[in-house]
């Protein structure tokens, strides 16, 4: 190597060594969140909604004093959707003493289950598999029982039966005979998470389940699914994925004439999709209003969309404002633990026990009334259901119904 | 190869082909390597887990890119497929142990039982060379990938699977600290063991299927035996590694062991030096380190030009990238090579070589 190189290098690593070795800041009193977000793997479509979402709250609240005078330290991370990645850096938190984890997708959830639960880390997840929801392992059929993982809003699975129970409403009003259901997605956690329990409940309530189609969750050409589901008859059609693979389905399933209607699930259905997809009748469940209804709690919303980070341009999805809800449960349970006995993932986890039908302090009408009990995680059974058109060059989404799924015994972790 | 001067301190003659075969080939060596193994012992007593993390993933990584190196660097077999057969290792490994297995017995289990499935994959690379041994065992990490979705009663299907903690006489290794060890334990096992076969008959048989392969057939080595030989060998270490892994995450899942997976082992064998033993574990280290160096350089520019701050994601995949290309350029013949130039440097000091 000449000497030149040799001095460049030199150069550039001491360069990078002084830069890495600046101390950084750290506030006196202060607790860490880790957060993990996929701003660049395969569910980056939505995440890159709901972790500024949760990244712009936390700002918020730290801008207004933070946990009662405690800043809240939160270390957000895009780990790209890689479980092993998600791993590696939930203990690199543990060992610099987090409190608590804004998660985000199902396989990396579902398996930090047992390492959050030894570890005593309550955690919001953006995931929300009903195995999840069972705390205890009450239902003999919960695999694991994970007693320190919530989320806000409906399980892929209430949601799922939401929807089904809607369709089977609509068929009626439409007189279908015999309706068929089919689930669509990749064979990965995510999508797969409802499946057993929806099919079961569409049996129930009368549906002809036909066999699941596998669509991958990276968008493509699914003009050969899309056969496979106008084989089968469906009038209704689940769909387990989101955002582009979405937008690819119903584009290559509309080339080859399948007349049926989508139903997505909490992150297949927003305004982008439905201008992307140019869709009629895309039926997606919510759990907050939509950025700029009227509702009182939307002033917070809107304050904190502008002192955040600028991520999500002027006009967010739903999702952004549910990763908001998942930052203001968090906090206000750490408000509680702080009050009681210190911030410690246990106190947290137990404040998150404190209410019944609460709505985080300034939010009302944009978090629904939720509910956890140290027996069931299932914060939220109501469901609102959309419809979203591309018409006229703009997505119009209206509400066309509000589910109330019902609390059965046998439903929870399932 | 490029000449690199003997660093055998002058009057050290070796007057026996014995002596001309020892494992390590001076006493200064034996030492500088003990004292290694040593200090990676002492670093819980140091460090705090950041750092054992990642010694922990750097052994279990150099120890399955061992197992590619005996394959492609010693053999000349291109393998696309040696993630999957990592990935098989860890499943195995977690299904073993989940049937009541102690997870210390597990692993090795796991290793045979992927070394029979690399072999069974194996058999076809025999007749094959060049491009079509590529696509084949890209082929065969397509159908583990696949298995691995869909059976369920062995791996859990697409949900994965919890893998047991180890435990030694029911102390549980569950810290990185306890973990360390168990893993160093294996890196000195498969290096040694490596290190061994290339002193070998057999190993010196993998070479020359390598360098000739008509050659080799005409002396008599049969190669169908010794592809396949190779090819087990590589998975053995491949499921070695994926069932430390496994076992070091306590979960293991599907989607951990694609196909990009697969290149990262290249990329640490071609970056480490092909065919050396010490390279496979340089290799893992720096493919190891460098997003993580980068993601702290970018950080830390980051801090100085906020305009970089959105794009350290790119900047850390991109210098991945970058390293391999210029290694390639630059240093075809890999780390390896670098530091016997430099250890030569020193030896021959004030001349150049």
């Amino acid at each position: 190597m000449p000497t030149l190189h040799r001095l460049t290098l030199t150069a550039a690593l001491a360069a990078s060594t002084i830069i890495a070795g600046a101390p950084a800041l750290a506030q006196d009193d202060s607790v860490l969140v880790g957060h993990l977000a996929d701003y660049t793997g395969a569910t980056s479509f939505v995440g890159k909604q709901y972790g500024p979402g949760v990244s712009d709250a936390f700002k918020q609240i730290n801008a207004d004093g933070g946990i009662d005078g405690t800043m809240v330290e939160l270390d957000t991370v895009d780990y790209a959707y890689k479980v092993p990645e998600a791993i590696a850096q939930f203990k690199k938190w543990v060992g610099n003493d987090m409190v608590a984890l804004q998660g985000w997708g199902t396989a990396d959830t579902e398996a930090l289950i047992s390492f959050v639960a030894r570890a005593e880390i309550p955690t919001i997840s953006g995931s929300y598999s009903a195995h999840l929801t069972d705390p205890q392992g009450k239902n003999p059929n919960t695999k694991a029982p994970a007693p320190y993982n919530f989320f806000y809003g409906p399980s892929y699975s209430d949601a799922c039966r939401a929807l089904v129970q809607w369709a089977a409403e609509d068929a009626k009003e439409k007189r279908t005979e015999n309706p068929t259901f089919v689930h669509t997605g990749d064979n990965h956690p995510y999508p797969n998470a409802p499946k057993e329990a929806c099919a079961s409940y569409a049996e129930e309530l009368g549906f002809t389940v036909a066999q699941p189609v596998v669509v991958p969750l990276a968008p493509g050409d699914f003009k050969a699914q899309c056969l496979t589901i106008k084989d089968s008859g469906a009038q209704y059609v689940y769909m387990g994925n989101l955002g582009g693979s979405v937008v690819s389905m119903i584009k290559s399933c509309n080339t080859v004439g399948v007349e049926a209607v989508y139903m997505g699930n909490p992150w297949a259905g927003d305004y982008q999709t439905v201008e992307a997809a140019e869709a009629q009748n895309l039926i997606f469940p919510s759990s907050t209003p939509f950025y700029g209804a009227d509702v009182p709690g939307m002033a917070l919303v809107k304050k904190i969309l502008e002192n955040g980070g600028g991520q999500v341009g002027d006009r967010p999805t739903h999702h952004y404002l549910r990763g908001i809800c998942s930052a203001y449960y968090m906090k206000e349970a750490m408000q509680w633990a702080k009050a009681n006995g210190g911030i410690t993932g246990k106190n947290i986890r137990d404040g998150m026990y404190q209410k019944t039908d609460w709505v985080p302090e300034g939010l009302e009408g944009v978090c629904l009334p939720s509910t956890w009990t140290p027996e069931d995680h299932r914060g939220l059974l109501r469901v609102a259901i959309n419809s979203g058109s591309f018409i006229d060059g703009k997505a119009v989404i209206e509400e066309i119904a509000e589910i109330d799924v019902p609390r059965r015994e046998e439903w929870l972790g399932q | 190869m490029a000449h690199v001067p003997n660093p055998r301190p002058t009057g050290d003659f070796r007057a026996t082909y014995a002596a001309d075969r020892t494992l390590f080939r001076t006493r200064n060596e034996t030492m500088a390597v003990l004292a290694g193994v040593v200090l990676v012992a002492l670093c819980p007593l140091v460090f705090g887990g950041y750092v054992l993390s990642q010694l922990i993933l750097i052994g279990i990584y150099g120890i399955a890119a061992l197992g590619l190196n005996v394959l492609t660097g010693m053999t000349g077999q291109i393998s696309l497929g040696h993630g999957a057969f990592f990935g098989f290792g860890a499943f195995a490994s977690a299904w073993i142990s989940g049937n009541g297995i102690p997870v210390l017995i597990a692993i090795p289990l796991a290793g045979l039982m992927t070394m029979a499935v690399g072999m069974i994959f194996g058999i076809p690379a025999a007749r094959l060379k060049g491009l079509y041994l590529a696509i084949a065992t890209l082929a065969s990490q397509y159908i583990l990938q696949d298995f691995f979705a869909r059976a369920d009663w062995f791996t859990g299907g697409t949900y994965g699977s919890l893998a047991e903690t180890a435990s030694v006489f029911g102390f549980q290794l569950n810290s990185d600290a306890r973990y360390l060890y168990l893993v160093l334990f294996w890196v000195v096992i498969a290096f040694v063991a490596v290190a061994n076969l290339a002193r070998t008959r057999d190993g010196r048989a993998l070479v020359a299927v390598r360098d000739h392969y008509l050659s080799a057939e005409i002396m008599g080595i049969n190669l169908t035996r010794y592809r396949i030989l190779s090819f087990g060998i590589s998975s053995f270490f491949a499921g070695i590694g994926g069932a430390l892994y496994g076992h070091y995450l306590g979960f293991v899942s599907a989607e951990g062991f694609t196909i990009l997976l697969s290149i990262e082992f290249l990329a640490m064998i071609i970056i480490g030096g092909l065919g050396s033993v010490s390279g496979s574990l340089l290799g893992a280290a720096f493919i190891l380190l460098l997003p993580q160096a980068m993601e702290v350089f970018a950080n830390g520019v980051a801090t100085v030009v906020p305009a970089i701050a959105q794009g350290t994601a790119y900047i850390k995949q991109m210098s991945v990238g970058a390293a391999i290309i210029l290694f390639l350029v630059l240093e075809p013949e890999g780390l390896v090579h670098r530091w016997r130039m430099t250890r030569a440097s020193w030896k021959l000091f004030p001349f150049s070589h």
